[in-house]
């Protein structure tokens, strides 16, 4: 007569947190109780999960971080254009509805808050550079070039938007300084492009 | 496991995470950067691909994480993230399961000295599935149930894939019973 011992299945399921208490597991719990060999092969088997877990912790061989965070500014930025395009069309839409229902040119209050909002994205570009640290990464010659080119037109930009500190007379009109800030926040988007490309590349 | 500095501030982490606050994403990244890729590496059969769902769980953490409500543990959370992702990968990767044909090698002899290999061989000889599952439910602590619903199989799929797994691993490590 062949003695039927547990199986791994049925040794795995006697680990588990029910197995004192399963009504399933009665006939193979009383088998192990006496059998030699059993007993034996589930000594095996905790050994083998202590050891499992005792493996070490792997780690990665290289920071990802740099890369990751590259990326979440990338999806922030895309957020942020995606929110200014529905707050940009919403106040399009509202000054519209203002001209056609008063047919009066734009209000000195319009202009203000154009510019307002302009200088904002400005701002919120500068940081985003700053973050990615253009000065502390290394860059080939070609996108060194390119971030060359536009930080010295937006050098030049800087200069003419001074000239709104100017007496009366000699500063440019408010519609002139909203299209100088939209021009610099063009070549300011445009340089957060290079270095986050560059960033991307060499995976800093 | 996460690290002190999370586990006694992690409100604070995650408050800053939700402002946008990269340095908080950061801490966050480095409190669980080893935990995540030591479970993907030891699902995945690579490094490269363990390092793509360490990036890709961090992705999912940052947009998700206006749904964590705070119900169980920070790590529980990102750690099933991690585990779906590695699994996803697995999926999408759909490598050869090589554990059969290397059993049809040496048939017999699965006894001698001369064939035992250590536990990290062994392991990563199992099809990704198995070892997925004997990592999720030795390792990791997950339920059949659990590692049923993540894998989109039955709960009698996973018990059977651990007790085919262990067959391998007992086989292939040779063990004696240590007195």
């Amino acid at each position: 007569m062949t003695t039927m011992h547990c199986t791994m299945e049925q040794l795995l399921a006697l680990r588990g947190p029910d197995a004192a208490t399963e009504p399933g597991h009665a006939a193979a719990r009383d088998h192990l109780a006496g059998c030699v060999i059993c007993q034996q092969e589930a000594a095996r088997l905790d050994q083998r999960v202590a050891r499992l877990k005792a493996l070490p912790v792997l780690i990665p061989a290289r920071d990802r971080y740099a890369e990751i965070e590259v990326r979440l500014v990338k999806e922030r930025r895309i957020r942020r254009v995606r929110w200014a395009g529905i707050g940009g069309l919403a106040t399009a839409a509202a000054v519209a509805g203002f001209l056609l229902m008063n047919l009066v040119t734009p209000q000195p209050a319009a202009a203000t808050e154009q510019l307002t909002q302009v200088m904002t994205e400005s701002r919120a570009l500068e940081g985003e550079l700053a973050r990615l640290n253009p000065d502390g990464r290394a860059m080939d010659l070609v996108t060194a070039q390119v971030a060359g080119e536009l930080k010295a037109r937006i050098a030049v930009l800087d200069e003419q938007l001074q000239s709104a500190e100017m007496p009366a007379g000699h500063r440019p009109t408010d519609d002139q300084l909203i299209e100088l800030w939209r021009e610099r926040v063009g070549l300011m988007d445009a340089l957060v492009d290079v270095h986050l490309t560059s960033a991307s590349q060499v995976g800093l | 496991m996460a690290d002190s500095y999370l586990l006694l501030n992690a409100d604070t982490v995650l408050a800053g995470v939700r402002a946008g606050d990269p340095g908080a994403f950061e801490r966050l990244y480095r409190a669980f950067e080893a935990p995540v890729f030591n479970l993907a590496r030891r699902m995945c059969r690579t490094a490269e691909d363990a390092e793509d769902v360490l990036q890709e769980t961090f992705y999912e953490v940052h947009r998700s994480l206006a749904q964590y409500r705070g119900d169980g543990s920070l790590w529980g959370w990102v750690r099933t993230i991690a585990a779906s992702k590695a699994l996803m990968r697995l999926r999408r990767n759909k490598y050869r399961d090589t554990d059969e044909l290397t059993d049809d090698i040496h048939p017999g002899r699965s006894d001698d000295t001369g064939l035992r290999m250590d536990l990290e061989a062994a392991l990563q000889r199992l099809s990704d599935t198995a070892r997925s599952v004997v990592w999720l439910h030795d390792v990791e602590g997950y339920t059949h149930e659990e590692i049923a619903a993540m894998m989109g199989k039955t709960t009698s799929f996973s018990k059977s894939q651990l007790a085919r797994a262990h067959v391998k691993l007992r086989a292939w490590l040779g063990e004696e019973v240590a007195v």
